[in-house]
């Protein structure tokens, strides 16, 4: 009988989210309900209103209620150094480190050709008119380690090298911390194949 | 039915899609078992040792077991062999992927397909890193002469032959001086105003590609075989791989 109703309804919606499977969706909705009406309420609102006013960023296509985010319209940004990732939240990854001073383009997916999805699917002509306004100097393609990111990427470096931009892939290998023994061949082969000299 | 357990098998990745928050569904081209749909089980997280294998276009080692349709993935090792596939060659894996999903069917078995998909990798891995060539090919060039010879050996081994040894009217041996016309359904019907060389056809016959226009006749019987055995249903990576093309 408990599944059925706004409460059974309410748990099922639930279940839309990652990660959160019918056991714990059930525990969401009774803590809402009992114990944190207020939160529920917050909640609510704050989704609703997220939903009616985020949009895609006009320049970088990033997730923003404004027309233009604030990394886009910001002065002490390199407006001049793009970095490109397959999503938003690529992006709020690199941006959470810190050390990325540039701007960036959201490409939202990734060129794969097998599930029907070209240059022209992934909305790349708005990348190429950026390209032709010449703001632009160089790029950084942070698209994912797998065959479809780096098919984006070497289509993209493509696309940057006929506006004679210069473009660089970030480099994939050990991670700091990490132990030879523990990595797989995959991974050991591609940082061999970006070494770097110790001079 | 019964719980399937294989051992070691030798497979490629031919796609894979998202499954759940960490997992990934491969269709594995295995060479003794066919096409077989794989789960593989918490690859996607931050620490999985199996990740950076999990890739198409790798030569694998793939254990695997289950009662349904979707298999387990219970082992994964690397083979020995050198595919890496770059730039251009890339794009072609995609289309050669495609064409096996479409062309071999799930659990039929095509070992001598499996054989010349893995040779065809490895050509395409070589093409990428070679400067130079014996008939003076561009990579780009290069990378179509494998294109076809795969294709023409999938048509083969799948009973889907080209009918090309013959003049479908006049049974007469191909005349490498004069023109044809050809048809998926049909073969090669020697007319002064044919749209393919006789030459063509011989090196389609030969399997070896040694000049443009040959390779550009070949590409365009291809796509006439190929789209004739789709049977109206077009492949999805060649209107994007055009497209890509237009660009490089
Ligand atoms: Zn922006």
């Amino acid at each position: 009988m408990l599944n059925k109703g706004l409460l059974g309804q309410l748990i099922q919606t639930l279940c839309c989210l990652p990660g959160v499977g019918p056991k714990s969706a059930q525990r969401m909705a009774f803590y809402l309900l009992q114990r944190d009406r207020q939160g529920a309420q917050r909640l609510s609102n704050t989704l609703l209103t997220a939903l009616e006013k985020i949009q895609h960023c006009q320049h970088c296509r990033t997730l923003t209620e404004l027309t233009v985010c604030e990394i886009c319209a910001s002065s002490s940004r390199d407006q001049s150094l793009l970095c490109v990732v397959e999503t938003p939240s690529d992006a709020w990854v690199v941006e959470q480190a810190a050390f990325f001073k540039g701007v960036y383009f959201i490409l939202h997916g990734r060129l794969s050709p097998l599930d029907g999805i070209g240059p022209d699917e992934l909305g790349l002509d708005l990348l190429e008119q950026r390209f032709a306004t010449g703001s632009i100097k160089e790029i950084i393609l942070a698209t994912n380690s797998t065959v479809e990111g780096e098919a984006t990427a070497y289509y993209i470096s493509h696309l940057a090298k006929k506006y004679q931009l210069q473009a660089s892939r970030i480099a994939q290998g050990v991670p700091i911390g990490g132990e030879l023994e523990f990595i797989d061949s995959g991974t050991l082969s591609q940082a061999f194949m970006g070494r770097k000299n110790l001079d | 039915m019964t719980e399937t357990v294989v051992e070691c098998q030798p497979g490629f990745i031919l796609h894979h899609r998202r499954y759940r928050e960490t997992s990934l569904i491969l269709e594995v081209f295995t060479r003794d078992y066919g096409i077989i749909s794989i789960l593989a089980k918490g690859v996607r997280k931050a620490k999985s040792r199996t990740a950076g294998l999990l890739l198409p276009f790798k030569a694998l080692s793939v254990s695997y077991c289950g009662k349904a349709e979707l298999k387990t993935l219970t082992q994964v090792e690397a083979q020995p062999i050198h595919t890496d596939l770059t730039g251009l060659a890339l794009y072609c894996g995609f289309y050669v992927n495609e064409l096996i999903g479409r062309f071999c069917h799930k659990h039929d078995p095509h070992p001598e397909v499996y054989a010349d998909y893995r040779d065809c990798l490895m050509q395409l891995t070589r093409v990428m890193r070679e400067t130079e060539n014996p008939a003076g090919f561009t990579p780009l060039l290069q990378v179509e002469a494998v294109l076809r010879l795969f294709e023409l050996n999938l048509m083969q081994h799948i009973g889907l032959a080209l009918l090309t040894e013959y003049d479908a009217h006049t049974e007469a041996p191909i005349n490498t001086d004069a023109q044809y016309f050809f048809q998926a359904e049909r073969g090669v019907i020697e007319h002064v105003a044919g749209t393919v060389s006789g030459k063509t056809i011989q090196a389609i016959n030969d399997k070896v590609f040694t000049d443009t226009q040959a390779l550009s006749e070949a590409k365009y019987i291809m796509r006439n075989v190929i789209n004739f055995h789709l049977q109206g249903k077009p492949l999805k990576t060649r209107a994007i791989l055009a497209k890509i093309y237009q660009q490089l």
